[in-house]
């Protein structure tokens, strides 16, 4: 029998707030419809119980910074557990697919780590995908990214990785919260076109939304031929939901599952707690366990009508286009304080909107034809000019871009006493899974 | 303490203890007939052969009884009714139900708010075809959520009743977990064993009244608790073979032992439970009885068809050892090679004729197409307890593993997961002393083993106390209240922010049952309350409570040597 498997961690014990969005209430009316239904007592379900994610593990996604002690990490880390206990039974071919219903979410949070932003500390998925890698050597994962927001911090850790598509879709940018995503962003110099955003309109309803799926995103995974597809589920496009407006139904939710076909679901946001996350968590679940959802149906229905079909295809036609003229454009620049090699560099900043401040990056990417390339990212917190650094050096590197990673390192890590030092260099060499991170007070610590 | 009576009912025997201040001061054995029929009889015969004099003394006459788990899984229970309230949701044939059942309209949300009214006039219909057909059954009513709200079962019942006058029913709230499915077929299954558990219960209580005997007379459950046989709903009283197994444990175990595996092995079944710091772990789901799953609170127990009259084949040199016995083993007088047999030859038990045993062993030996000399019977004999060694330490592994595999849903419980311990175990019933050797040896781990091993379960009943808790379920925004355990239902009008009420309402209601059961207070075992902020646009509302005290289940006093 095909096994389903469930992680069910609502951290009931953890808020960002009693009346934040992110409560202990949160998935609390979910526990009651599933365990009410007796979803748990279905043949093919297997419940799964989380652990803590090694800091290995968080590393060799992420970089926190100036060190991961900084940082309040003890439900996130449970939450990112969870996925990789999930992987494991799916990569041991325990279980055929499984959905990890966990809080907190982590899709807004990116390569670097600053703080807390969208509710989002540390990336499940992106921690699971690159454990998946490193631990059973997959190297073609697709992840799609079912949130009404943009997933911007997945993106952002996968934009110059060629291994990874990344697909989001998501209530149009202009309208809402993190304001990217946007059909231009393709991903960088190395792997562009492996990241494809679809920002839709407001209303955009289940029919509009499966539309999408059938005909641009799926065709486009199956070109992939992924070895995993994750989906980042979250319940936000839900009709009832506070923040955004997207129309979209449990049953919606369900066939959306059902279309992706996921191995591994991973809760992200929605705060409908009470009129979208009971049922839409059924939904999903159902639907991953090869279970009729269709009777899921919320007490009340949707109160605005979705948008015109006609109109929304020509929406999706004009999109589709706009997508496909954006064309790559980087130029290539020595640059003497990194080996005087050839970068490609970019600047942008990261707002960590529950803390409120401000993130500057400064972002160098090794061009390279024969791997992901190694990446560099400074960052500091403005007006502090103190850097911290992430050298990451690829799954399945070449050798001429796991030497300049390997040389960086050294550069960085010796020049250290010197005025513009950084402060932190984490090491993420995923090429030959050797996670440093050296701190100006502790030296390195080897995760 | 005056005088206490146990009699536990067993696949094998029939045991019966007298216990005087804590000393067993008599004990009997009768064998229990294949033919249920014959269970009061047998009963009575158990409690006869005490030779009572004192019978004014007895304070307490405790029966553990296999009636309802046959009944179940023997499908002997009275035709029932079953009427559900599905509402919107997973499909109702997701899961399989072992029953036909009818679906009625009706709704309610997780909070217990009504989404969708009742139809009357469908159960009136129904009502009305019941009369007509002249058949008046039993009726088990469940709603999805009822749990929550039992506002909707209730008026069913009072509609049913109405127009179809003297029709029996349950009301699936009583069982009070959020589990729809589960909570549908505990409903049925206590609806459908009524009338055979209240016949026996009847029949019992007269009979023992008939020989004299004033004390009340209790049953144990699944749970470990006791209650008067009158109160007692009848699915709860499944399993108590392994509960007593545990309490029996609890009784002859010494004072100092305080956590520790429990492995009773008898003629057909071994039973083995987990022992927590002096507390019987109790299951966090309920339990499955054949082809039911049920919301019946029972100990984390595991029952093996495994026993000392299992029978025993040898084949191509491999040891199988069966789910079944065939009467007494060999060297008793039995007609097959059992487990027993093994020790028996191997002298590490004092009954059974050795001579007998080994002629069974050889026959074993010779029929396999081997050797059959002392060598080889003598390695056939350890092989034999070594296999059933294993499949015994293979359940009490997953046993260990379901507990230390809980679910966990706070931060709290996943920073400290429970104890990796290799517990001690403690061996009882009657083939016990044949394998303290092997097991020490295979597991690697402390084995005890009481004086009185075979009469561990009778004694565990006689000494067992009333066991309970009272879990609080309170949403003071929609303004209700429950209790998991008894199903009690009620409006709260305290404060939207209960810190300290709720612990007030749970310490009434757990009062009045610790006096209603002459029990002391101090005994309580109190957990901490969770509260959940509930919050209506960015203003909290109320909070929603959730939170459990427990008298746990346990002996009164010990059993001495
Ligand atoms: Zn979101
Ligand atoms: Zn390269």
């Amino acid at each position: 029998m095909k096994k389903t498997a469930l992680m069910f961690f609502p951290a009931f014990d953890w808020s960002l707030g009693e009346t934040h969005p992110e409560r202990e209430e949160r998935l609390l009316y979910t526990q009651e419809q599933l365990f009410e239904e007796g979803v748990m007592d279905l043949p093919q379900i297997v419940q799964l119980n989380p652990t803590v994610a090694p800091l290995q593990a968080v590393c060799r996604a992420q970089a926190l910074f100036p060190g991961p002690e900084a940082h309040d990490l003890e439900a996130h880390r449970i939450a990112a557990g969870s996925a990789l206990v999930m992987g494991d039974a799916w990569a041991k071919k325990e279980i055929h697919n499984g959905f990890a219903l966990v809080r907190p979410p982590g899709h807004h949070a990116g390569a670097v780590v600053r703080g807390n932003r969208g509710f989002c500390t540390l990336n499940n998925e992106a921690i699971l995908i690159n454990h998946l890698r490193s631990r059973y050597g997959y190297q073609r994962i697709a992840v799609i990214d079912t949130d009404v927001h943009h997933g911007d911090g997945t993106q952002n850790i996968f934009y110059h990785d060629p291994q990874v598509l990344f697909i989001s879709l998501h209530q149009d940018g202009r309208t809402l919260y993190p304001g990217s995503g946007f059909a231009e962003e393709k991903g960088g110099p190395n792997a562009w076109g492996q990241t494809l955003n679809i920002p839709l309109p407001p209303g955009t309803g289940d029919e509009g939304y499966h539309y999408i799926l059938e005909n641009w995103v799926l065709p486009r995974v199956q070109a992939f031929q992924p070895q995993v597809i994750i989906n980042s589920a979250g319940q936000d496009n839900h009709y009832s939901d506070p923040l955004a407006r997207m129309n979209v139904t449990a049953r919606g939710y369900g066939k959306i599952t059902e279309l992706l076909q996921p191995h591994i679901a991973v809760l992200e946001g929605g705060y409908s707690i009470e009129s979208a996350l009971p049922y839409v968590n059924l939904a999903i679940l159902l639907a991953l366990a090869g279970e009729d959802y269709s009777q899921v149906r919320e007490p009340k229905g949707p109160q605005r009508a979705p948008v015109q079909f006609e109109a929304f295809k020509r929406y999706y036609q004009e999109l589709r286009s706009q997508e496909e003229k954006a064309k790559a454009n980087w130029t290539k620049r020595r640059v003497a304080s990194l080996l005087d090699q050839e970068w490609v560099s970019d600047a942008y900043s990261v707002y960590y909107d529950t803390e409120g401040f401000q993130e500057a990056r400064q972002e160098y990417i090794r061009p390279c034809a024969h791997c992901g390339g190694t990446v560099v990212i400074m960052s500091k917190l403005p007006p502090d000019e103190t850097v911290s650094t992430l050298i990451r050096i690829p799954f399945q590197a070449c050798d001429p871009c796991a030497q300049t990673g390997l040389e960086l390192w050294q550069l960085l890590t010796e020049k250290s006493g010197a005025k513009h030092g950084s402060e932190a260099v984490l090491l993420q060499n995923q090429n030959s899974d050797e996670i440093l991170l050296w701190q100006r007070a502790k030296g390195v610590t080897r995760f | 303490m005056a005088l206490r009576i146990g009699i536990d009912v067993g696949g094998t025997f029939t045991d019966a203890v007298l216990v005087d201040n804590g000393v067993i001061a008599a004990a009997t054995k009768v064998s229990t007939p294949a033919d249920v029929n014959t269970l009061l009889p047998t009963v009575l015969e158990a409690l006869e052969a005490l030779r009572v004099t004192d019978i004014t003394q007895v304070e307490q006459i405790t029966v553990s009884t296999t009636l309802m788990t046959n009944a179940i899984l023997q499908n002997r229970l009275t035709k029932s009714e079953l009427y559900l309230i599905p509402g919107y949701g997973m499909k109702l044939d997701a899961l399989p139900w072992p029953v036909p059942y009818q679906a009625f309209k009706g709704q309610l949300d997780f909070r217990g708010r009504e989404v969708e009214a009742l139809d009357p006039a469908d159960i009136e219909q129904q009502a009305r075809r019941l009369t007509r057909e002249g058949s008046l059954p039993c009726a088990a009513i469940v709603g999805k959520f009822s749990h929550r709200n039992n506002a909707q079962e209730l008026t069913f019942d009072q509609i049913l009743r109405k127009n179809a006058p003297g029709i029996q029913t349950t009301l699936g709230h009583r069982w009070g977990g959020a589990n729809f499915y589960r909570r549908a077929l505990t409903a049925y299954l206590n609806m459908a064993g009524q009338e055979l558990f209240a016949a026996f219960a009847s029949e019992l209580t007269r009979a023992i009244r008939e020989k004299g005997y004033e004390a009340p007379v209790y049953v144990l459950k699944a749970d470990g608790g006791v209650l008067p046989l009158e109160e007692v709903r009848p699915v709860d009283t499944i399993y108590s073979g392994p509960a007593a197994s545990v309490l029996g444990a609890l009784a002859l175990a010494e004072e100092t032992a305080d956590s520790y595996l429990v492995i009773d092995v008898g003629g057909t079944t071994t039973d083995m439970g987990l022992v927590l710091g002096q507390v019987p772990l109790l299951s966090a789901k309920g339990a499955k009885i054949g082809g039911f799953l049920t919301q019946i609170r029972s100990l984390a127990v595991r029952s093996l068809p495994l026993g000392g009259d299992s029978v025993v084949e040898l084949r191509r040199g491999a040891v199988e050892i069966q789910p079944y016995r065939e009467g007494t083993p060999y060297c008793l007088g039995g007609p097959k090679l059992t487990p027993t047999d093994a020790m028996c030859y191997l002298q590490i038990i004092d009954f059974g004729d050795p001579k007998k045993a080994e002629e069974a062993l050889m026959e074993q030996l010779r029929a396999d197409g081997g050797a059959a000399a002392e060598a080889e019977a003598r390695g056939l004999a350890q092989d034999i307890l070594k296999a059933m060694t294993k499949k015994i330490l293979a359940a009490m592994t997953d046993l260990e593993k379901e507990w230390r595999e809980e679910p966990a849903y706070k931060i709290w419980q996943v920073l400290h997961p429970q104890r990796r311990e290799q517990f001690p175990i403690w061996l009882s019933g009657g083939p016990a002393p044949g394998l303290v050797r092997e097991l020490s040896e295979q597991s690697r781990r402390a084995v005890k083993i009481s004086r009185q091993a075979g009469f561990a379960n009778a004694a565990g009943a006689a000494l067992a106390r009333p066991a309970f808790s009272r879990t609080l379920h309170m949403d003071t925004v929609v303004g209700r209240y429950r209790i998991e355990e008894t199903g009690e239902q009620g409006a709260w009008q305290g404060s939207k922010r209960a810190r300290g009420e709720a612990e007030r309402l749970i310490e009434e209601i757990m009062r009045k049952e610790t006096i209603k059961r002459e029990l002391e207070p101090d005994d309580w075992q109190k957990d901490e309350f969770d509260y959940f902020p509930v919050v209506d646009g960015y203003r909290m509302a109320g909070q929603i409570v959730r939170g459990s005290w427990s008298m746990p289940s346990g002996i009164i006093g010990r059993v001495k040597r």
